[in-house]
């Protein structure tokens, strides 16, 4: 260890922290007041995962379907827009995005070409494999994400549920076209795998790249912020 | 007749299980290194005693994919890392860290002499500027690995970086602080 590292070591002992409150009560108060909505307390939160139940059942139905007012795909991605989204009926906190592999072994496995944020400051982020070849970027952690970055080649891969409060953008950065949700509650789900992975998201992007892979970046970003990171991808 | 006291890993199974008195002892043996992890990260006692809060309340319902056999420290501090981080984005600043009063005296051994600890409270003091003055990514690094005493894994699970990015910041860390400090090593 080297001078400079000994005097960092010494120099944490002397670091004026506040006392450290008892954390143990209010924390267990919390605990048997029972779970709050974790959506409305985190502002950088992806949104919660939830568990449509009813979503299945809705697009089963053809009176549910003739519900459905436009519908438009990018890429991978299908949105609907539809006049009710289906009731949340439970909440699950799994994002459900697959196996935890290294970015070598997501690579290899990968049938595209992925590419990584190189925004200064961003750490590395846990890499997932998941359905259909979908790899993800999760940012933060399964319980607290704050940015989730998916990649997926195909075509209606994923479908999304707009509701009426949800704005739609066309976007286009460089050769990448796609649009910008904001605002409201929207659902995305795959069809062909049932409700399992069906969760609510925050603001996404969403951008098909010249090769043909679907870009998703989900976070309670501004589409600026969502943009600059979508640029920095190599 | 009384019983041995409980593992870690039998609390952990026990507040897997919803006993909340278990996990109550395992909130008490870490909330301090909670507390000064998110207070490092911040800046500021409010958002830190926040965070810890949190984070503690958020890991209780995570604790069905916390991994059997693992350490529970660094996935505890991760959690706690990332409620931190959340809170100085929306503060959209972070506060800088201050010496205690009664820094320079060191305790035990014979007294220094005034001269002596105002030569080490000035020492320490400049130390703690060059850290203050670290970019996030740097400062986050150096308080893990210096003031919270983490290993350099540790370090990595509660800044959810790998390894290797943990080692090439903190090398960058140490040099841009041994630039501030102008000297080859204090």
């Amino acid at each position: 260890m080297s001078e400079l590292e000994l005097a960092l070591a010494r120099l944490g002992g002397e670091v004026d922290y506040p006392e450290a409150p008892d954390l143990v009560g209010p924390v267990r108060r919390r605990l048997a007041e029972g779970r709050r909505p974790m959506a409305w307390r985190r502002p950088f939160v992806i949104a919660l995962a939830a568990l449509l139940v009813a979503v299945a059942a809705v697009m089963a139905v053809p009176q549910a379907r003739s519900q459905i007012l436009d519908w438009f795909g990018i890429g991978s991605v299908t949105i609907r827009y539809v006049d009710d989204l289906p009731k949340v009926e439970k909440t699950q906190e799994d994002l459900a995005l697959g196996e935890r592999v290294s970015l070598a072994d997501a690579r290899e496995r990968a049938q595209f070409g992925i590419e990584v944020p190189t925004i200064e400051g961003l750490e590395d982020p846990d890499v997932y494999q998941g359905r259909l070849g979908q790899v993800s970027f999760l940012y933060g952690s399964e319980e607290d994400p704050r940015l989730l970055i998916t990649q997926i080649i195909g075509t209606g891969a994923l479908e999304k549920l707009l509701s009426q409060e949800t704005t739609v953008e066309r976007v286009r950065v460089g050769p990448a076209e796609g649009a910008w949700l904001e605002g409201g509650e929207h659902v995305l789900f795959f069809p062909s795998t049932g409700p399992e992975s069906q969760r609510l998201v925050g603001n996404t992007l969403l951008l098909q790249r010249e090769d043909g892979v679907t870009v998703r970046i989900e976070a309670d970003i501004s589409k600026r912020e969502a943009v600059r990171i979508f640029r920095s991808m190599r | 007749m009384v019983g041995r006291p409980l593992t870690e890993a039998e609390l952990v199974e026990r507040a897997r299980r919803g006993d909340q008195d278990a996990y109550g002892e395992l909130v008490h043996a870490y909330q301090g290194i909670a507390f000064r992890t998110a207070y490092l990260l911040t800046g500021n006692a409010a958002d830190a005693e926040d965070a810890a809060q949190d984070a503690f309340v958020k890991a209780f319902y995570a604790l069905g994919r916390f991994r059997r056999g693992a350490e529970l420290r660094p996935w505890l501090l991760r959690i706690v890392a990332n409620e931190a981080r959340n809170r100085r984005r929306s503060a959209g600043r972070r506060g800088n860290l201050a010496l205690r009063a009664a820094a320079a005296i060191p305790s035990g051994g014979a007294a220094p002499s005034p001269e002596t600890s105002v030569l080490d409270a000035e020492r320490s003091s400049t130390l703690l500027e060059a850290v203050n003055g670290l970019r996030d990514e740097e400062r986050e690094v150096v308080a893990c690995r210096y003031f919270l005493e983490l290993s350099e894994e540790e370090a990595a699970e509660t800044l959810g970086l790998r390894k290797g990015t943990v080692k090439s910041r903190l090398s960058r860390g140490l040099a841009h602080l041994r630039e501030r400090l102008e000297v080859d090593d204090v």
